[in-house]
Parts: C-alpha cells; sequence; structure tokens
C-alpha cells in the first residue's frame, strides 16, 4: 500500500490517493451546496428573539394535535368493529350499521381510494419585481380554495388537501403566506387530491372559471400549477371533532323560521 | 517544496474541506429536518397558529372524550350481552346531523345578501362562517355538505341547482355572537367583500332558532372503496 517514504512510485500512488479523496469530499460538497441553495425558498426567513419559544410551543401542540388524530382514528375503528358484532335483532342492528357505514362514507371519516386526480400547488420562481407584492407569487389560501372549489364543480366526489380531508366543517385559511386547513398547519407544496370519475380532468381543465385561475395566477405570477392522473387516489378520514353544541338534530322543518301559516 | 511540507498543506486543506463539509451537512440537516415551514411566519403569525392550535386542541379532546365514553359503552354493553342497539343509534344521529344528512335546528344568525356577490367571494363567506365554528350551513334553504358550491356569475348564483335570487339568505347554526364577531370585525370577511363590491350589502341578524333541512344529495362516493 502507499507510504511517505519518498520512493517515485510510492508517492505517484500516494498523490493519487489524496486527489481522489479532495475530489470526491469537494464533489459532496458542491451537492450540499446546492442542495442549500434549493432549499432556500422565496418565503422569508424570520429571525428574532421571540420567535423561538413561540415555534417551539407550535411544534408541541401540533405534535399534541397529532397524537390526538390519531387517538381519535384508533378508536374510531374499534368502535366500528364492536358495532359490526353488536348484540341484539339482527335486522335492526344490520340496518343501523349500514346507515352508520353510508354516513360515515358520505361525511369523510373513511379512509378511502379509487379513481381521481391530484394538483399540486407550488409558489412562484420568478424574480419577484420591485414594488411588487410577494404573497402574489406564494400559494395562498384562496388558492387552494379555489382549486377544492373547481374540483368540486367538475363533479369530484371526494377531497383532500396534503393530509387533511375537507369536510362539512372544514375551513381554509391563510396563516402567514402558509395554509391552514382543519386547523391543521401544512407545509408546502399542496396537494389536492380528488375522487371522481375519469371524466374530472377533462371537465376541470375546460372550465372556463378554472382556465381564468390558470392565467390568473400561473401565468400573470408564475404559481406552479401541476397535474397527475395516479391509477389510484387514496384520501385520509378526518380526524376531527363531530360535537355539535348548538345544532340539533329536528324533524324536517322549512329551512327558515318563516311566520307560521 | 519538501514532500512533508506538501503532505502538511494536503492534510489542512483536506481538515479544511472536511470542517466545511460537516458544517453544511449539518446546516442540510437541520433544513431538512425543519421543514415545518414555521420559519417563514412571523411572531404575529406563530402567534395566530398557537391560539388556532390550541383551539382545535381543545376540540379534540372533548371529541376524543365523547368517543371514549361511546367505546366504553360499547365494550360494558357487549361484555354484559346487552343490546347496544340504543348506542349505535345515538352514534347514527349524532354523524347524521354532522354530516347534514338529518334535518338539525338551533341558534344562530341569518345573513342577508344583496347585490353582485361574486361566486368566490360568496363560498369565502362559508369558509368564515366554518372558521367561526358554524355547526350547519344553509344557502337558500339548501343545506351546505361537502360539494355544495355556490356557483355561476354575479345576479345570476346557484347552489346545488338551486337559483339564488338577490337578495339572498345564508343561515349558520351556531355561536351567534362568535360568528358575528367574525363577520364584522375589521378587516374581517365582510369588509373585504364590500372593499371588492362595492355595490353589496351584507347584514347580519341573530335568530333564536334556526332550522336547516338535509341535503338531498347522496353523499356515498360512487367512485371510492373504503380503504382498509
Amino acid at each position: 500500500m502507499s507510504s511517505a517514504t519518498g520512493r517515485p512510485a510510492d508517492r505517484r500512488f500516494h498523490v493519487a490517493t489524496w486527489q481522489v479523496t479532495l475530489t470526491v469530499a469537494l464533489l459532496v460538497l458542491g451537492f450540499l451546496v446546492a442542495a442549500q441553495l434549493q432549499s432556500e425558498t422565496p418565503r422569508t426567513s424570520y429571525t428574532s428573539q421571540e420567535r423561538g419559544p413561540l415555534v417551539q410551543t407550535a411544534l408541541g401542540l401540533q405534535a399534541q394535535q397529532d397524537a390526538l388524530k390519531q387517538q381519535l382514528l384508533d378508536m374510531r375503528a374499534r368502535i366500528q368493529a364492536l358495532e359490526g358484532t353488536s348484540q341484539g335483532s339482527a335486522a335492526a342492528v344490520k340496518s343501523i350499521n349500514d346507515g352508520l357505514q353510508a354516513a360515515r362514507m358520505g361525511g369523510g371519516l373513511v379512509a378511502i381510494h379509487g379513481s381521481g386526480l391530484v394538483i399540486q400547488l407550488e409558489d412562484s420562481t420568478k424574480t419577484i419585481p420591485p414594488g411588487a407584492n410577494d404573497t402574489d407569487y406564494r400559494v395562498s389560501a384562496a388558492d387552494v380554495r379555489t382549486v377544492v372549489r373547481e374540483l368540486w364543480l367538475a363533479g369530484a366526489e371526494a377531497v383532500a388537501v396534503n393530509g387533511e380531508r375537507v369536510t362539512v366543517s372544514t375551513a381554509i385559511l391563510d396563516i402567514g403566506g402558509s395554509v391552514l386547513v382543519n386547523s391543521a398547519y401544512l407545509a408546502p407544496p399542496y396537494q389536492v387530491s380528488a375522487i371522481g370519475s375519469t371524466d374530472l380532468y377533462g371537465t376541470m381543465t375546460g372550465a372556463p372559471s378554472f382556465v381564468e385561475f390558470v392565467r390568473a395566477r400561473a401565468e400573470a405570477f408564475g404559481i406552479q400549477i401541476s397535474f397527475a392522473r395516479p391509477s389510484d387516489v387514496a384520501l385520509p378520514a378526518f380526524a376531527g371533532s363531530l360535537n355539535l353544541r348548538y345544532a340539533r338534530p329536528a324533524p324536517p322543518l322549512p329551512p327558515s323560521p318563516s311566520p307560521a301559516p | 517544496m519538501s514532500h512533508s511540507l506538501r503532505s502538511g498543506r494536503n492534510q489542512v486543506t483536506l481538515a479544511l474541506v472536511a470542517v466545511l463539509l460537516g458544517v453544511l451537512l449539518v446546516v442540510q440537516l437541520r433544513a431538512q429536518s425543519g421543514g415545518t415551514g414555521l420559519e417563514t411566519l412571523s411572531a404575529q403569525d406563530l402567534s395566530d397558529l398557537v391560539a388556532n392550535l390550541n383551539t382545535r386542541n381543545d376540540q379534540l379532546r372533548v371529541e376524543v372524550a365523547t368517543t371514549q365514553a361511546q367505546l366504553d359503552g360499547l365494550t360494558a354493553a357487549q361484555a354484559r350481552g346487552d343490546s347496544s342497539l340504543g348506542q349505535l343509534q345515538s352514534d347514527l344521529a349524532r354523524v347524521r346531523a354532522w354530516a347534514g344528512l338529518v334535518p338539525v335546528a338551533g341558534p344562530g344568525i341569518r345573513i342577508d345578501v344583496a347585490g353582485p356577490i361574486s361566486s368566490i367571494a360568496a363560498d369565502d363567506l362559508l369558509n368564515e362562517l366554518r372558521n367561526a365554528g358554524a355547526e350547519a350551513l344553509g344557502v337558500a334553504g339548501v343545506r351546505v355538505v361537502p360539494g355544495s358550491v355556490i356557483g355561476g356569475d354575479p345576479g345570476g348564483l346557484s347552489i346545488e341547482d338551486t337559483a339564488l335570487a338577490d337578495p339572498f339568505e345564508v343561515d349558520a347554526i351556531g355561536n351567534g355572537p362568535t360568528l358575528t364577531g367574525s363577520l364584522t370585525r375589521a378587516g374581517g370577511i365582510i369588509a373585504q367583500v364590500k372593499a371588492t363590491f362595492p355595490g353589496v350589502t351584507i347584514t347580519v341578524t341573530p335568530i333564536d332558532m334556526i332550522g336547516l333541512p338535509a341535503t338531498t344529495r347522496s353523499l356515498v362516493p360512487s367512485h371510492a372503496i373504503p380503504r382498509l
């Protein structure tokens, strides 16, 4: 093997070894520098003294939320299993269980998969001109809401954004240029997944309102909108509260408290 | 140049490269693991996020407690060999009321919207009501469920194939003062809509008891099956 004894042949070999090492190291360095530059998004990064504890609190609360959601999903699965083996009149139990299954499917409480479409929204990579509003170049909650809207209008049967199912109680909001869905903080890029017929893509991309959205956001500001049509789209179950404190099941009523006849 | 000197310089170069490599590696790993996106939020945004997470976690704890009670009841009934029909029925009623599959009634607010509002702005109003904790929504007597979207052009809006008159009503069941406060606050949705559509007027009225019908749509997806 190589040594530092100074014999010409050995020296040549020795030099080759450190050159190879250095080359490899520089290559890795190059990759890291490139990765570092790429991971720097156009979103502003803040640094201040007060942010540290707040970030820690937010991360802690988000971890708690994830744990609570998992706990809820586990308990719901156990309840569903127990209900399937309930005692009582077989016909009555079956009828209620069928009703429960349909209500849970309809409400978004069951993870499902089927044919569909995934639309991804990413921030613009365009250079923001001086004086321009940098929020125009980022994906906003309004963009996510528009895509969800267009999917519903095109006939989607179920929709989710990243890991959050869009349900009857779902709000999609901005928090400082990022997006909350079901009060869960979602990191970009935003993937809106929808289940529907195989026509979904054609119907949506042909809709004038969607074309207008693409023109207003992708063409004007460089918001990146991409599509995927996987053979199978999977949507998660909603892991949130169904608790109603004000609304009570009621006999069929006219839709508003109009004066009694 | 002596061999030992060159060897020493090589070592220094290698050491420097190694140090730089290490620093970059750590920075990169931190950047990857810190991919929560929280670094893009200002202190004010973080405070809002923390408040939002706190509210949601409290709701989730209530839901976990309710679900635990339900699970305990079901388990006990099965252990005794009792019928759990009552449990099943109350679970069914709860899920159906939440999902919009049965009529519901309760206190809340009525919002009258008049003028040439866009369908997106009208949908944003529903989004804000959900954010403020509305438990059930109706637009012109149509129950709002997943997929209920207000579509069409100003003056010709519709929801679920029902044309909306001008003015049209939005009913929301929930905590009236909270819902009203959320809509009417400075910079809130009503202020935003009025700024964008000067011809639109939106009035909010508290109502003691609002009745909303069930949805008339089947909500069960026909292109999906449960994921096990």
